[in-house]
């Protein structure tokens, strides 16, 4: 195909994703390299209140934000470079943690930035060979069952990866929280007063373990659907050398199922690290927050009406680059299977 | 029943069992929560939030406040889903064969879909109730046989009926429709051209196009939605040169008089979440385009069409697979969204996702939280129903290429 | 002054309007604009926009989080919403970005059932209508305290003692409720502690002084009297302790006044006519109530016509008139003619006469509840002493205050 009639094909495409998705990023990278502030004016104003059939008023000094003729708030945006980056990542109080005396770990995971980092990484390292091991055992469990049952239970299996996230973390959530119906449960079990939102480490793993329920089928229904593919002759030739029941999945399901895994770890990573539903679902703010609702809560105007734009945007960049970083081993893969050829 | 293979790949009764008890429980795991939610919809706040899990599961305050479901009820009900999934086997081959206009299976499948669930909605939600009406007040006149026909389990569509008649939640509804059925169509008819045009070139500009989509992928929706958000609400600001251009005026004016404001428009959002869902559509195309044979459209083109024209007649009739399981996805992604419609859509266009965040945020009494719950389940039964259509067609999809890695 | 004045104008007009209140048609305006509004959750709201609904032609949008929502919708030409309902805090950003209207001609022209102090004055124009005072306030089970003949605590220290008595009793699973959970709920608790051991959270310049004794009080009585809640108290509202309340689950809390009416519901509280409102205890003995006091009203965007905002103001009139009061009279404390106030109205009453002040709507103000949102957390899960997390707050607030022009 030359290039001209390629670009015909992949013109509405690439044009969407130019303008709704590489522009947007663009002007977050520049963002984040100019501070905002509203221009204020010290005025004297005289304010009534209401008590309930009283009114109350004050005259007091107040900066009153100024506005232009049109009627909109007037703002000076001056270039900062890195500053808000450096306000995110904190540096200075980094150093000094590892400072003899500093206080080290405790006092790093006080920073937001580096607390919510800590939590993205362990979610998205910790459940990534849960949701893709628990992947495959269903995926060979159900390939293994009678055929006439085989519809329904890809049905069932498919159920917690079709229902809207949201919805699946509140669901957990109201099983919980608080004197649910599970909670209730696990404290007959273990004759303790146990509550799971109590602490970092019970939501944390309830978090867990919510992703694995959500993806573990998208990576089951990819498997199995490999699995269907699988080389009878292979796997005959295999049964003839006399290979155990363990070494065929060894040396010849998994390697055929090999891309397939590279495919869903991928996927996985790339929506483990957004981790966002979760945080929103399970209100964990006060324990275990992630990067992308760092962002999210920079971005959410505060009682002023003020969005932190900038710090928004380095927040978002920084959290760009980290997933850059993450997907490298997984690009570079892609890069040698996909290189241009000649 | 076909044979399972040979001897070898049988397994021995001691693994049998074990995958058995797997597969069991992982069904109660994957299950649990969504029936749970179901019971409690159904069920007056009092019992739905019981720590008690009997109470939940007989509803007794509903019993006694609103009535509820009798023996008999459960046997028709039982007698129901038999008697569907029988006519759904047993004419499932004849009604596809005879929707399938122009010989598309595919057009048939989807028909047949849309006849089933239309059949199923007026039994399930008419013929059932009406029935029951009838047979339990027939059968309760019947002396000695009244126990059959008297409510044993509580149960309340009164959360129901609040989320669709007295907050509108068909409007919601509505909204959710047009934007997941916008999102998949734009969505495949620009992924598929993409999708094909990459699979059949080997070209830098290829490559860096599906590296870009790769990273694309990779970005957190939230930066996203907020460099839509001013650019959404000052739209009509920003647009507006277009309009006045001589150069351009005259060919947008024909859609608007005045530019549109942008946010809460459902066409907005389906662009938007079109983009965000490019990457993932061309890709998935892409390795299913690249599983069909290039000599299937070499040959079209040696009869002498353009490549336009080979993809039309030789690549579009075998497509249908990946398209269908591309299209799932997109379907979901569209269907599911909460961050980019909660954040660019008001109340007014809002689909049915963020608007269950709006019953939570508007939750200041316990019959709100089970009207949540009530919503939940609602948005949930569309898509139940789509995967009982599309199960078949999207482990095919999938077989055939739709993922390689 | 106005403590004084609270009483007896609120006795005056619930015996005026007793004898002239009768009830008239559901909506004496009928409205042919198409109308939005975004506004509060919580039972008078739901009150007040169906009161609208009856108008035609109104659609309204209930949602806790609409302060998020508020500002950008707005802004945006033309504005999303006419009506917007609004508190003391939630007013500000309005304020700040020159997106309401001054309502003087209206109120001249259609607003002649309004008492002045429903007038909500800013620099002499009237910028918003009020309709109900809100306030944290004492909430107690006054059938528990009374069996334990545990008297009714004044002070802080006092519930404690109190919490103590009821926590050895284990007549209930937990004996206080708090909404703490991070943002403008914990920011809440804090603020009012914080000012009742004394503290001024902003200095004249603009600048914050959290870290000082009254800081360092608050939190820790804060921390202490966690002690006596839910564990899971960092993800509760006030939504989730009006329902502890009724589940019976907990016997005493400072709870907002507008979630008192939820518990007389029978359908779903078991507690009705137990719960018993008196004024929020105060921080220190003798200290004034450690609470603030709110308006809620609504604002009209300026971003719509004249004739759309004449419309909404309108409307907006007819849901708070005599008769929605009478209709749901326990329903708030409300401010409109026609209210008489009941045992619901006792607590926010109490407060106020004892000299509870009310909520700065100032910038300063919501910056200092946005930083106590983000960091009071942190102590409460024992991530940071409390000199450290007022350290961090007075940092949280001046990066805002810089990016908000207050501080230079």
């Amino acid at each position: 195909m030359k290039p001209r009639t390629l670009a015909l094909f992949v013109a509405p495409s690439a044009v969407l994703m130019l303008v709704f998705i590489a522009l947007p990023l663009v002007l977050v990278a520049v963002q984040s390299l100019y501070a905002t502030t509203l221009v204020r004016e010290q005025i004297s104003v005289e304010t009534c209140t209401p008590g309930f059939l009283a009114q109350t008023c004050t005259t007091t000094m107040r900066s009153q934000v100024k506005l232009d003729p049109s009627g909109k708030q007037m703002s000076e945006t001056v270039f900062s470079g890195l500053d808000a980056y450096r306000l995110v990542l904190r540096l200075d109080q980094l150093a000094g943690a590892f400072a003899p005396g500093g206080g080290g770990y405790d006092v790093v995971m006080a920073i937001d930035f580096w607390r919510a980092l800590r939590f993205t990484l362990t979610f998205t390292v910790l459940t990534l060979p849960l949701v893709i091991g628990l992947g495959l055992v269903i995926a060979l469990a159900v390939n293994s069952s009678l055929r006439a049952v085989r519809g329904p239970l890809v049905f069932v299996s498919l159920l917690p990866f079709i229902v809207t996230p949201v919805i699946g973390a509140l669901a957990i959530r109201w099983l919980f929280v608080g004197d649910g119906i599970l909670t209730a449960g696990l404290r007959l079990l273990l004759q303790s007063d146990i509550s799971l939102f109590a602490q970092g480490w019970t939501i944390e793993i309830l978090m867990l373990l919510y992703r694995v329920w959500h993806v573990a089928p998208f990576a089951f229904i990819i498997f199995y659907a490999g699995l269907q593919t699988l080389d009878r002759d292979a796997m005959e030739s295999a049964i003839i050398d006399g290979a155990s029941r363990f070494a065929r999945l060894r040396y010849v399901v998994i390697p055929h199922l090999m891309p397939l895994v590279v495919f869903v770890a991928l996927i996985h990573l790339m929506d483990a690290y957004r981790v966002f539903e979760e945080v929103v679902g399970f209100t964990s703010q006060a324990h275990r927050i992630s990067l992308q609702w760092l962002t999210f809560s920079f971005l959410m105007p505060d009682e002023t009406g003020n969005r932190s734009i900038t710090r928004a945007s380095a927040s978002s960049m920084l959290t760009m680059i980290g997933i850059v970083i993450l997907l490298i081993p997984l690009v570079v893969r892609v890069w040698r299977d996909h290189k241009p050829r000649g | 029943m076909q044979p399972e293979g040979p001897a070898a790949l049988r397994l021995s009764f001691g693994l049998k069992a074990v995958v058995a008890v797997f597969l069991v429980g992982w069904c109660v795991v994957a299950m649990f929560p969504l029936v749970w939610i179901t019971v409690m919809s159904f069920r007056a706040p009092v019992d739905a939030l019981s720590s008690n899990p009997l109470v939940v599961l007989a509803g007794p305050v509903t019993l006694r406040t609103s009535g509820g479901l009798s023996v008999l009820d459960f046997g028709l009900a039982g007698a129901t889903g038999v008697g569907l999934y029988w006519l759904a086997r047993r004419y499932r081959g004849a009604v596809v064969g005879s929707l399938s206009l122009g010989g598309s299976r595919v057009i048939g499948g989807l028909l047949a879909s849309a006849v089933a669930a239309v059949v199923g909605a007026v039994v399930v939600l008419w013929l059932l109730p009406t029935l029951s009406l009838r047979a339990n007040q027939a059968l309760a006149a019947v002396p000695g046989a009244g126990w059959l026909a008297s409510p044993v389990i509580g149960m309340t569509l009164d959360h129901y009926r609040a989320v669709w008649v007295q907050h509108g939640f068909t409007r919601n509804f509505t909204n959710s429709m047009l934007v997941t059925c916008g999102v998949v169509t734009v969505s495949l008819s620009v992924g598929t051209l993409a999708g094909y045009g990459l699979a059949r070139s080997g070209s830098r500009l290829a490559f860096w196009l599906l590296l870009a989509a790769l990273v694309f992928r990779a970005l957190p929706h939230s930066v996203l939605a907020a460099g839509y958000i001013p650019a959404f609400l000052n739209s009509r600001e920003l647009l507006a040169p277009l309009w006045n251009a001589p150069a351009s005026g005259w060919f947008f004016r024909l859609f608007a008089d005045s530019p549109p404001l942008l946010y809460g428009q459902p066409m907005a959002i389906i662009i938007v979440l079109v983009s965000i869902n490019q990457p993932f559509t061309i890709w998935m195309l892409r390795s299913f385009f690249q599983n069909i044979p290039t000599e299937l459209d070499e040959a079209a083109r040696v009869d002498g069409c353009s490549h336009f024209g080979a993809f039309y007649r030789a690549i579009m009739p075998v497509m249908w697979p990946g398209v269908i399981t591309t299209g799932l996805f997109s379907f979901l992604l569209a269907y599911n969204d909460y961050l980019v419609t909660a954040l660019l859509l008001d109340a007014q266009s809002m689909t049915m996702v963020p608007a269950i965040t709006q019953f939570l945020n508007r939750d200041t009494r316990a019959a709100d939280q089970i009207e949540a719950i009530a919503a939940a389940v609602s948005i949930t039964a569309p898509l139940f129903l789509l995967v009982v259509a599309f199960q078949r067609q999207l482990v095919a999809g999938l077989t055939q290429g739709a993922v390689k890695g | 002054m106005l403590q004084r004045l609270l009483l007896a104008t609120l006795l005056t007009t619930g015996i005026a309007t007793g004898i002239t209140g009768q009830a008239s048609a559901a909506c004496a305006y009928r409205n042919t604009v198409a109308l939005k509004t975004l506004s509060a959750g919580f039972d008078a709201w739901k009150a007040v926009t169906a009161a609208w609904a009856e108008c035609g032609n109104v659609q309204s949008e209930l949602d806790q989080e609409f302060r998020r929502k508020q500002p950008t919708a707005f802004a945006a030409n033309p504005a999303l919403y006419q009506i917007g309902g609004v508190a003391n805090n939630t007013i500000v950003p309005l304020l700040n970005a020159g997106t309401i209207r001054p309502l003087d001609d209206l109120v001249a022209k259609y607003g002649q059932q309004l008492t002045p102090n429903q007038l909500i004055r800013v620099d002499g124009k009237i910028m918003a209508v009020a309709m109900m005072v809100n306030t944290q306030h004492f909430m107690y089970r006054e059938d528990l305290l009374k069996e334990l003949a545990i008297p009714v605590p004044t002070t802080w220290d006092e519930v404690l003692d109190a919490s103590a008595r009821i926590k050895a009793s284990g007549k209930v699973q937990y004996p206080l409720g708090a909404t703490m959970k991070p943002g403008f709920d914990i920011s809440q608790e804090f603020i009012n502690m914080f000012l009742g051991f004394g503290g001024v959270p902003v200095k004249a310049d603009n600048t914050p002084s959290f870290n000082t004794e009254a800081g360092v009080k608050a939190l820790t009585m804060m921390k202490a009297i966690s002690a006596y809640m839910d564990p899971e108290f960092l993800t509760s509202e006030s939504t989730f302790v009006a329902r502890q309340f009724q589940q019976s689950k907990i016997a005493m809390s400072n709870l907002w006044a507008s979630r008192a009416g939820s518990l007389e519901s029978a359908a779903e509280s078991q507690v009705v006519g137990k719960v018993v409102m008196a004024a929020a205890p105060a921080a220190m003995k003798g200290g004034k109530p450690a609470t603030t006091l709110w308006w809620d009203g609504f604002v009209i965007a300026k971003n719509i016509t004249d004739a759309e905002a004449e419309a909404a103001f309108r409307v907006a009139m007819e849901g708070i008139d005599e008769e929605m009061v009478k209709a749901n009279n326990n329903t708030a404390v409300w401010l409109i003619k026609g209210y008489t106030p009941g045992r619901s109205a006792v607590g926010a009453i109490a407060s106020a006469m004892a000299g509870a002040p009310n909520y700065p709507s100032t910038s300063a103000m919501g910056l200092v509840s946005a930083a106590a949102g983000e960091s009071v957390a942190d102590f409460m899960t024992g991530k940071k002493t409390a000199e450290k997390t007022l350290i961090d707050m007075e940092a949280n607030y001046l990066l805002r205050a810089k990016e908000q022009g207050l501080v230079k």
